[in-house]
């Protein structure tokens, strides 16, 4: 492996003055938290830090706290204590969901939240190295090459699809994300945190380089709601999904008040189906409903040559999803 | 802790053969003690990596290592400049085994370091270093200028005549008398037939290239005393890789040592010596020191052979009742450059037919090197003419099992008797515990709603063959006997077999035995943990050499203080009356697909197998229930992807193979249909590739029962399930 | 049609032995061993690069190391410490085989950096029996079959250890999501299931660890 300097930060403040302090002596730095993801691409050099500052010593950013009907989530929670976390499964079972889903056992013991959130594309040109945007490039390879795995929603130039399970499940929530930078403290909503290729081909999300994810913050307006994430795999375990579905459905009897549909696996973000909300607010949740809802979701898909199972896919996940989220 | 008795006891039972009895080394294999490739450690040791091409196919114009060798702590660098060492058993052999009279004629070698590079991982350099990390470090300092060159990939392709030339013979890949030749069978008059037949049928099937990913990653730890090498290796065969690294290095073969204690799987792709084990013996002779030589995940996947992709187009005729008529196969098989193995397809020998006409076509490509796995030729060619026949069956409106039953071979190629027969028993016996009748659907496709069930089969022989083996049975003065085999546990539980077998020969417990393997300084020769025939051919050996030492005992008494008596057998067994010696067995799998998702569940799994005699209960049933989970992954998950424009892997490693994990492996029942036909160990016949063979056919059977349509690539993914659907 | 598993002549011929016990017995005798015993240490810290010194407990032993910062956990457990029994099968995450317990939580050794386990407890397959006393899920996997060639095989365990001490008596399908981070291309799945579900089965509390 290639050399590097290991840093543990033990404050979120102290991560961004490592940080800035190694950019400045003119070290590549990377944050790391669980280590899973990044050691990985270290080892195949795609990523190459001088300076790697671990989050994993920050003091409390492994609590989930509730407060005014507000809850706040350290971003070093590991998937494995957010899925087993009592209140969140009652409260916001989308979230608890999806975490349980992530890759394996080993993994969610250590992988983060802020962790999942936050990485790189599983692209598998980006993966083996080639020199695609996400590296830096100037092209997408996936585009015409091999893209059974890639983007029918939000693509170009990059194809690349979004890899977290937790982040479909955050902007159903009206999740927000409070970072921290060089500039101090800011918060920034789940469905402003993603950013298509076509505003930035060389990131997922707007972190600067020096931020990190102090925690995240769930509001209490979806508390409660029914949710439901629904994962399509290629195997049973350990693979990303290859179409995804956090589904809330605020019910008022059986009629659905609020709806946030919002897939994994389609598109270089999190895809929020505004359209299928749309169609479920206010109405009774029914098997020809989510049938229409299944329809909704694929309008304006722009399958590549490879993928265009995603469409009958999408919509029978976003149709199932719908159903057993309403119980 | 009781273990289920899978067996159906039909022959007269022995004392010892034939109980479930645990692995004689499981303790050391669940407390970490077991002692593989890479935990070995030597002084000094130096740690090697190797520089693979990154093009399909380029010609290397010079190789500038000076800023390598530069390095502090680098010990040795070698490339083709300086190592030009011809990798005997990597190359070409046109499917046999590569020989002393093959080296001296063959125009097609390959070198540990070759130019042209022809795939994306040929080796094109190494070096040994102080640390694994140093070493890593200075192959990325080499610099190679490629002249890159056209690649092919697809063996159909490659066969066009402006496909660039792999080879300047071309790319139909030769044989071991340098010919570019197709292997070629024929019977009957297959034109003729298909004039005249009442129903004939045509279709296309393909499979993938799929790895054998041992979870042991190949490394490989080379040392020299003086003039003798002593090289440890995960090999399936010690004596074999001995043999070839004496041939490769120019040295005697009693100067090679060849240990392999235990290793992680075998499978097919470490049965001679491996470029690791040349390129690790050279760094050590260059350096003047022990070198450990470790594969990454993605060099061994892309590094080390794997299964050969194929490609078969098959024409039935049968006639008006579905009788089988004839059989045309135009099959083609991807090499990758090298030519390992035979790139054969098997199965057209399940069928009783007059007239066949086989044609299959080994082809070289700028893909990964294909070689043998697990049954070499029989997953792809099974899976390819048990899906016709499946179909074809049910085009003629017959109960796939029927049509089975009516048109299976009876004969070995129709001509010559086995030395038994159960082919017909363990089908029926599997269709009755099945429930084949309530789970088939007559209709495919015809469930209810989104999710729906259907269930296949399909049917095998395997080659069961006698051969020369030896064996040493020693006993001391304090009454502790000794066996002396040349295998390797590769995973089978080959030991514990050997174990069990000299305990039944000499009639002593299990606890009186010690078996001495896997050391060619240490044991005689063997053929090796490859073709499933180590218990019936070394376990042959040590029956007879446990006979001899018995009458010896007989003659001279039980030896006392540091005498010891010793016995060897090195038996030649010959099938009388040239019959030829199968397995058989058949598998029933239930599926359900769900039409909306794509997905496929396996929700029943039937195995019934005649492996002759069964030796252990426990680790021949561990062997099926392990390589029908195997099958799942090359029916539904396993395929090497290439990026088309750039020829390079895009899959190498478990996360983008989907190799199957705990989730993905249905609940397997095992039945063995026991007979002893009087040959092999105490009729043991073969079995650790008896289990694959036959999964990705049975499963893909059992989908189109499930959803009405016939799927006819492997491996069967999502995308292609809701393709058919659409 | 045959793969390459034809008798290699050359071998066939040349008849290693003739009956010679004498002969076998000296070379049983005085063959070297493979090395068996602890291990010196493979790997030292490159004064060069960036290094730490750590201090955790490995199996109940206090340990205090200098390491380099990009070394692995398996790399030290491996070759410093010699504790070979936890395996390196992919070398990022895919694949379990160097499954070990940090605070009693499987995680994959290969993916931790060695200099974040200051001041953690480590547990490898190596701590879980002593001499030949096997801990009741060690036992199990012995009459179960579990390991065929054995390289997942201390992955398997750890992650299995860590089930049962949390779930002392798991279901089939317990066993399966909580080792389905433990792959085992030998396909021996059923038996590593049947093995952990009999070790909860013949336990009357927790049951993984002696």
């Amino acid at each position: 492996m290639k050399t590097f300097t290991s840093r543990t930060a033990g404050t979120p403040q102290q991560a961004v003055t490592l940080a800035q302090d190694a950019r400045k002596a003119g070290q590549p730095v990377a944050f790391i938290a669980g280590g899973s993801d990044l050691l990985a691409l270290v080892k195949d050099r795609i990523v190459e830090p001088d300076v790697l500052v671990s989050l994993r010593g920050w003091k409390d950013a492994d609590r989930i706290v509730a407060s005014g009907g507000q809850t706040t989530i350290g971003s070093q929670v590991t998937l494995d204590a957010l899925s087993r976390h009592e209140a969140i499964a009652a409260q916001y079972p989308v979230l608890a969901q999806a975490a349980a889903s992530v890759a394996t056992p080993q993994i969610r013991n250590v992988g983060t939240l802020g962790g999942n959130v936050a990485q790189r594309p599983w692209c598998w040109y980006f993966r083996n190295g080639f020199p695609c945007y996400k590296a830096g490039g100037q092209q997408c390879f996936s585009a015409s090459g091999e893209n059974q795995l890639h983007a029918i929603f939000g693509g170009g130039p990059s194809y690349i699809v979004h890899p977290s399970d937790t982040a479909p499940a955050l902007v159903a929530l009206d999740a927000s994300f409070r970072v921290l930078g060089p500039g101090g403290e800011r918060s920034i909503a789940a469905r402003d945190f993603f950013v298509l290729p076509r505003q930035n081909a060389t990131q997922e999300n707007v972190l600067g380089p020096d931020d990190v994810i102090v925690s995240v913050q769930l509001p209490a307006a979806l508390a409660g709601a029914r949710g439901r994430y629904h994962k399509v795999m290629d195997r049973e375990a350990w693979t990303h999904a290859v179409v995804s579905a956090a589904v809330v459905l605020k019910m008022e009897g059986d009629v659905c008040r609020a709806a946030r549909v919002v897939l994994g696996g389609v598109a270089p973000i999190p895809w929020r189906l505004t359209e299928v909300e749309r169609l479920l607010t206010g109405q009774r949740i029914t098997e020809d409903l989510a049938a229409k809802a299944g329809e909704a979701s694929v309008v304006g898909a722009r399958p590549l040559a490879k993928n265009a199972y995603k469409i009958p896919l999408t919509k029978g996940v976003v149709r199932r999803t719908i159903l057993e989220a309403r119980g | 802790m009781s273990v289920q008795d899978p067996r159906s006891p039909s022959i007269a039972p022995l004392a010892t053969v034939g109980r479930a009895t645990p692995r004689i080394d499981a303790i050391e294999r669940v407390t970490g003690r077991a002692k593989y490739t890479n935990d070995v450690q030597l002084p000094g040791m130096l740690y090697a990596r190797v520089l693979r091409s990154p093009h399909p196919h380029a010609r290397i114009r010079s190789i500038d290592a000076s800023k390598a060798r530069a390095l502090q702590g680098v010990k040795a660098i070698i490339t083709r400049e300086n190592c030009q060492v011809v990798w005997g058993a990597g190359g070409i052999a046109g499917g046999q085994q590569y020989n002393d009279d093959v080296k001296k004629i063959t125009t097609q070698r390959r070198y540990a370091f070759n130019n042209p590079v022809r795939f994306v991982g040929d080796p094109v350099a190494a070096v040994a270093a102080e640390s694994r990390h140093l070493a890593e470090q200075a192959i990325r300092l080499i610099a190679v200028d490629y002249e890159v060159l056209p690649f092919v990939l697809d063996p159909e392709a490659a066969l066009a005549p402006d496909a660039p030339k792999i080879w300047p013979e071309g790319n139909l890949a030769v044989n071991n008398k340098n010919e570019p030749a197709p292997q070629i069978q024929k019977r009957g008059d297959a034109a003729a037939a298909f004039a005249g037949a009442a129903h004939v049928f045509e279709d296309r099937y393909s499979t993938a290239f799929v790895h054998n990913a041992q979870m042991e990653p190949r490394s490989c730890v080379a040392a020299w005393e003086g003039d003798k090498l002593t090289v440890y290796t995960p090999t399936g065969g010690i004596a074999n890789c001995q043999h070839d690294m004496a041939r490769d290095l120019g040295i005697p073969d009693e100067k090679v040592r060849v240990v392999s204690q235990y290793m992680g799987g075998n499978f097919g792709n470490k049965n001679q010596n491996q470029d690791a084990d040349l390129i690790a013996a050279v760094l050590a002779k260059e350096a003047g020191a022990p070198v450990k030589l470790e594969l990454s995940r993605k060099e061994d996947f892309i590094g080390v052979h794997g299964r050969w992709p194929t490609i078969q187009h098959y024409k039935i005729a049968v006639d008006a009742d579905g009788t089988l008529q004839a059989i045309q196969l135009r099959g083609f098989s991807g090499m990758g450059p090298y030519r390992k193995n035979s790139g054969a397809m098997a199965g057209i020998e399940l069928y009783k037919c007059p007239n066949i006409d086989v044609t299959v076509t080994p082809v070289y490509t700028n893909r990964t090197v294909s070689g043998n796995f697990r049954g070499p030729e029989f997953p792809q060619g099974f899976f390819g003419i048990q899906s016709m026949m499946d179909d074809v069956a049910w085009r003629m409106k017959l109960d796939p099992v029927e049509f089975g039953l009516k048109n299976m071979a009876r004969l070995f190629r129709d001509e010559t008797p086995f030395t038994n027969y159960t082919l017909d028993e363990c089908i029926t016996k599997g269709a009755e515990l099945f429930e084949w009748k309530k789970r088939w659907r007559p209709t495919p496709g015809s469930d209810a709603g989104p999710i729906k069930r259907g269930a296949g089969f399909t049917y095998m022989m395997f080659r069961s063959g006698l051969g020369q083996s030896n064996a040493v049975v020693q006993v001391d003065g304090s009454g502790k006997y000794t066996v002396f085999v040349g295998v390797t546990d590769v995973g089978a539980g080959a030991k514990t077999t050997m174990a069990l077998i000299a305990a039944e020969a000499l009639a002593v417990p299990l606890s009186r035995l010690t078996v001495v393997w896997g050391d060619t300084d240490r044991c005689p020769y063997s053929v090796g943990e490859s073709g499933s025939r180590t218990t019936i051919q070394t376990g042959s050996a040590v029956i007879e050499a446990a006979r001899g030492l018995k009458q010896q005992i007989a003659e001279k008494g039980m030896p006392s203080g540091s005498q010891t008596l010793v016995a060897s057998a090195s038996p030649n067994p010959k099938v009388a009356d040239g019959k030829v010696r199968q397995a058989f067995g058949a598998h029933f799998v239930e599926v359900e697909v769900d039409t909306e998702l794509g997905g496929v569940r396996l929700t029943k799994y039937v195995a019934v197998h005649d492996c002759g005699r069964i030796i252990n209960p426990l680790a021949a049933t561990s062997q099926i229930l392990g390589s029908a989970v195997m099958g799942v992954g090359m029916a539904l998950h396993e395929n090497l992807v290439y990026d088309a424009r750039s020829g390079q892997p895009l899959t190498a490693g478990f996360y983008y193979d989907r190799i199957p994990t705990h989730m993905d492996a249905p609940d397997v029942d095992v039945t063995f249909v026991e007979n002893d036909d009087g040959y092999g160990a105490f009729g043991a016949k073969s079995i650790g590739e008896a289990g694959i063979v036959l999964s990705p056919g049975a499963i893909n059977n059992a989908i189109f029962n499930a959803i009405g349509r016939r799927l006819k690539d492997l491996p069967i993914t999502r995308d292609k399930i809701l393709g058919a659907l659409a | 049609m045959s793969g390459d598993e034809s008798t290699n002549p050359d071998i066939s011929r040349r008849g290693f032995l003739v009956g010679s016990g004498t002969v076998v017995a000296a070379v049983a005798a005085s063959a070297i061993e493979a090395p068996e015993a602890a291990p010196p240490p493979a790997i030292a810290v490159d004064p060069g690069v960036p290094h730490s010194t750590i201090a955790l407990t490995v199996n109940g032993v206090a340990q205090r190391l200098d390491v380099e910062d990009r070394w692995t956990l398996v790399e030290v457990l491996r070759d410093r410490l010699g504790l070979t029994g936890t395996k390196i099968g992919c070398d990022r995450g895919e694949c379990g085989a160097c499954t070990v317990l940090v605070d009693d939580t499987p995680v994959y050794a290969c993916s931790q950096l060695a200099v974040w386990m200051d001041g953690r407890r480590i547990t490898t397959v190596e701590g879980l029996s002593s001499g030949n006393t096997l801990s009741p899920l060690q036992q199990a996997f012995v009459a179960h079959d579990g390991p065929q060639c054995g390289f997942c095989t201390s992955g398997q365990i750890m992650s299995a250890t860590a089930l049962l001490k949390r779930l002392p008596h798991p279901a089939a399908s317990d066993v399966k999501a909580a080792l389905s981070g433990n792959l085992c291309r030998c396909g021996n799945y059923n038996r590593y299931v049947e093995a952990v579900v009999a070790a909860g089965a013949a336990t009357g509390s927790g049951g993984g660890e002696q």
